[in-house]
């Protein structure tokens, strides 16, 4: 055996090893056919041209791999930036009601007794944080989905704690 | 079927269709089409990763590595006849004065 087809051998052993799995087939049978090709300086072009085949070959399934994995980073973008929408949806609703909860004290040591008036606590703590609610929902629900959507749900559930109330306690 | 049929990729499906239904050797191929083995196995790649051939090892002598040998799905052959018939020839031509891209 000549030296160009020993190292057509080797260049060929060594690409088999170290191709990726969906290209080793393919690497495997390349260096099998060596055995076939009279002349040693065939043999070496061939090895050189299945190289650069295995090459390209792998750096497409590479290729392919990492635009899955950019797909699903990008999916699993999408679902963080929609959490993290609704969750500040829900945070601005809460920031709302306490602050309508501090208004309503302010205005009970301003104004001693209005604080137990109850017209005063329902369209301060409910009638106005609920219509912002609503107004803010419609608002945003076209370009900032999720965060319409966390304020919608936070004002459901303060008109379900009102309702609750209401059958509780009247 | 999305498959660039370059002058190179008729000229193996060519080869294919004569006696379509015997598995052929890579180097066979090779020397049948003139094409260099860089340019030979990624066709053979993409036709199969197409499943328009069937790849196989072949059980060889004792002690001596298994062979890779290729052949037409029922696909591949459809496929071949209705688009190498005729244009193989054309690109052989071009193949020979060098005008096909590689």
């Amino acid at each position: 055996m000549g030296a160009p087809r020993t190292l057509a051998a080797k260049l060929l052993r060594a690409v088999v090893r170290l191709a990726p799995a969906e290209s080793r087939d393919w690497a495997a049978a390349m260096l099998r056919e060596l055995d076939f090709i009279e002349g040693d300086l065939a043999a070496l072009l061939w090895a050189l041209g299945s190289a650069a085949a295995i090459l390209r070959h792998a750096a497409s399934v590479w290729r392919a791999w990492l635009q899955r994995k950019s797909e699903k980073e990008t999916r699993m973008n999408k679902t963080g930036k929609k959490v993290l929408g609704i969750g500040l949806g829900m945070l601005s609703a809460l920031a709302l009601v306490g602050c309508a909860f501090a208004s309503l004290r302010i205005l009970g040591i301003l104004f001693p007794g209005l604080e137990h008036s109850s017209w005063a606590y329902w369209l301060a703590v409910m009638a106005i944080p609920e219509a912002i609610f609503v107004a803010a929902t419609v608002m945003l629900w076209r370009k900032k989905g999720p965060i319409a959507a966390g304020i919608l749900a936070t004002g459901l559930v303060m008109a379900l704690h009102v309702a609750v109330h209401f059958t509780l306690h009247w | 079927m999305k498959l660039r049929l370059s002058p190179q990729t008729l000229l193996v499906l060519d080869a294919f269709l004569e006696r379509a239904e015997e598995w052929k050797y890579g180097y066979d191929l090779s020397r049948v089409t003139g094409l260099k083995s860089g340019t030979l196995y990624p066709i053979l790649m993409r036709l199969a990763e197409k499943q328009l051939l069937e790849t196989q090892w072949e059980a060889g002598e004792p002690g001596k590595p298994p062979r890779h040998m290729y052949r037409f799905t029922p696909d591949g052959l459809r496929f071949a006849r209705a688009n190498a018939a005729g244009s193989a020839d054309a690109s052989l031509g071009q193949v020979a004065l060098g005008l096909a891209e590689g």
